[in-house]
């Protein structure tokens, strides 16, 4: 298997606080790689550094072999880079389906696209996530659910190699929950590589290939999600709380 | 039929303006001639301020270098009129790009008061260039054709008002909508925002310089004060959020009505007018905080009750 995103040494300052610390992996072709760790290991501060919306104090990013640690978030996104954000940023006065357009327009091969074909693509993902009834609401008006699925349905309408998906499946029920993870799987079936952060062990657990876990900023431990999860540093900084209460 | 009564009614107010040169009086052309370059203004700024959200205060500097660049092509140069407007229109858009780099890495408030801080700087600036002629100004060759004036200004704010238009359905407009509306998410999608925004600082001040042009050429006089007027951007601010930032017509039909409101009232009850001129205001920002293309779009669906919905929704 060969690397399509690898992480080398990432280190990132806020003044004094470390928020992510020497972390080094990388993310397969095809793959599901999942991250987990208690709130403020620095996990959306990692995806950030990737997507290129904060920039490393340390360490190098390649995609497909070429350091992309210098280029803006716009290039990056347009070589083939997706995000979804853990606070959902919409863009709000405008229809569901221009939101998505919008990735069709200015994503990889975007510049090619005109309008018409920008809106057919995005009614084409929207069904794809299950929003194609919502296509002509304003994106403001959608559920919290909703707007999760509306932020998959935006980084994919810029066909991107790589997904990484901050916390969809955060705040969502037992039922939404599985449907998400149908949709990040199909993704995966449609050759696209994805990072998968995530607060819902079950969930992750289930849909990874791979888990590493984040905490203080640091990797602490990685493999298949059974051995990172019965691997007692994990417990202890992870798990161990959430089984007291 | 239904998409094309707007279009028919639109194309017969076109001709409607255009006529007015010869059937109206010349104090009517005048107040044209005025209303014509404010709403060039307040679309110039639509662009900037209304699709790309930034709330640009360097749009009146726009329009004092389009002055200037007729002023002293006509007067120290002696060349054309349109030789003069190019010269306006290459100062402001040098200018939207050398300041428009480091002053649209702010936002909101911030880029508000650096580009205030400009167009202050900017009148000193000319107050002291020889070629300008420093803080007296510069007098005008006269030209005593107001049908041309306005004609021109017409079609000044025709091309201005086809640009918005395009920008709607293009994807440089897409792309400065999606700024508006988040500058980060937009940019995680591929948007080449520092690119974009400059693009439409630039293109906001090649229309504010151009109706600067043609006033300094209408008024024959010019000096640092009256062309670097903070006033006037208020004014075009005013008129663009008045009749719906972010729209096609909202600001053409802002500045109409206010201006003609502000004229009737400073004939009308000539000592009190300023004050009514801000009770407008005010009552609209409080009524319909979104502009008079929003109250036509929703008027019919809430009735009366939209105002005080609006008057609810930001608890006043």
């Amino acid at each position: 298997m060969t690397a399509i995103l690898e992480v080398s040494n990432a280190t990132r300052n806020f003044s004094g606080l470390v928020a992510v610390n020497n972390v080094s992996f990388k993310l397969n072709e095809g793959e599901i790689l999942g991250v987990i760790g208690p709130n403020g290991a620095g996990k959306t501060t990692l995806v950030s550094l990737i997507s290129g919306t904060l920039s490393l104090s340390r360490g190098d990013i390649t995609f497909e072999g070429q350091s992309i640690a210098t280029l803006s978030a716009f290039r990056r996104a347009r070589l083939g880079i997706g995000r979804t954000f853990q606070i959902m940023h919409p863009f709000p006065g405008l229809s569901v389906l221009d939101n998505v357009a919008v990735g069709a327009l200015f994503g990889q091969s975007g510049t090619s696209v005109g309008l018409s074909q920008a809106r057919e693509q995005a009614r084409t993902q929207l069904e794809f996530v299950g929003l194609g009834d919502y296509a002509d609401q304003r994106a403001d008006e959608l559920s919290g659910p909703g707007r999760k699925r509306l932020e998959l349905a935006k980084a994919l309408a810029m066909r991107p190699k790589v997904l990484l998906c901050d916390e969809v499946m955060a705040g969502l029920n037992l039922v939404e929950i599985d449907e998400v993870i149908d949709v990040v799987r199909r993704v995966r079936e449609r050759g696209i590589s994805v990072l998968v952060i995530e607060h819902v062990i079950k969930a992750i657990k289930s849909l990874s290939d791979r888990i590493f876990v984040l905490n203080h900023g640091e990797k602490i431990a990685d493999g298949t999600p059974e051995a990172v999860l019965s691997d007692p540093r994990v417990i202890e900084a992870y798990l161990g709380r959430s089984r007291r209460e | 039929m239904k998409k094309l009564l707007p279009a028919i009614l639109l194309a017969l107010g076109v001709v409607i303006l255009a006529a007015v040169p010869w059937i109206a009086s010349d104090v009517v052309v005048q107040f044209g001639i005025n209303s014509l370059l404010l709403a060039v203004l307040a679309q110039g700024w639509n662009i900037i301020g209304g699709y790309c959200g930034y709330p640009s205060f360097g749009n009146s500097t726009f329009f004092g270098l389009g002055c200037y660049g007729v002023a002293i092509a006509l007067v120290q140069w002696e060349l054309p009129f349109a030789v003069g407007l190019a010269f306006g229109v290459a100062l402001a858009a040098a200018f939207a790009v050398l300041l428009g780099i480091p002053v649209l890495r702010l936002k909101g408030h911030y880029f508000a008061i650096a580009t205030l801080a400009l167009a202050l700087a900017m009148s000193a600036i000319v107050s002291n260039v020889e070629i300008a002629g420093r803080n007296i100004g510069l007098v005008l060759p006269p030209l005593n054709n107001d049908p041309l004036f306005y004609e021109l200004s017409l079609a000044l704010l025709i091309a201005a008002t086809l640009t918005v238009f395009w920008l709607t359905r293009s994807r440089f407009g897409f792309g400065l909508i999606a700024i508006r509306e988040n500058e980060e998410g937009a940019a995680v999608m591929g948007v080449n925002t520092t690119l974009f925004k400059i693009l439409a600082f630039t293109l906001s001040g090649v229309f504010s310089a151009l109706a600067g042009g043609i006033y300094a050429y209408w008024i024959t006089f010019i000096d640092p004060v009256s062309a670097f007027d903070i006033g006037l951007n208020v004014k075009m601010i005013i008129m663009a959020v008045f009749g719906g930032p972010g729209t096609i017509l909202g600001p053409v039909l802002g500045a109409f009505l206010l201006t003609a409101v502000s004229e009737v009232l400073a004939s009308e009850v000539t000592t009190l007018a300023g004050l009514f001129f801000g009770l407008v205001v005010v009552a609209a920002v409080v009524l319909m905080p979104r502009g008079l293309t929003d109250v036509f779009h929703q008027f019919h669906k809430a009735g009366w009750r939209y105002f005080l919905n609006n008057i609810r929704a930001h608890r006043l």
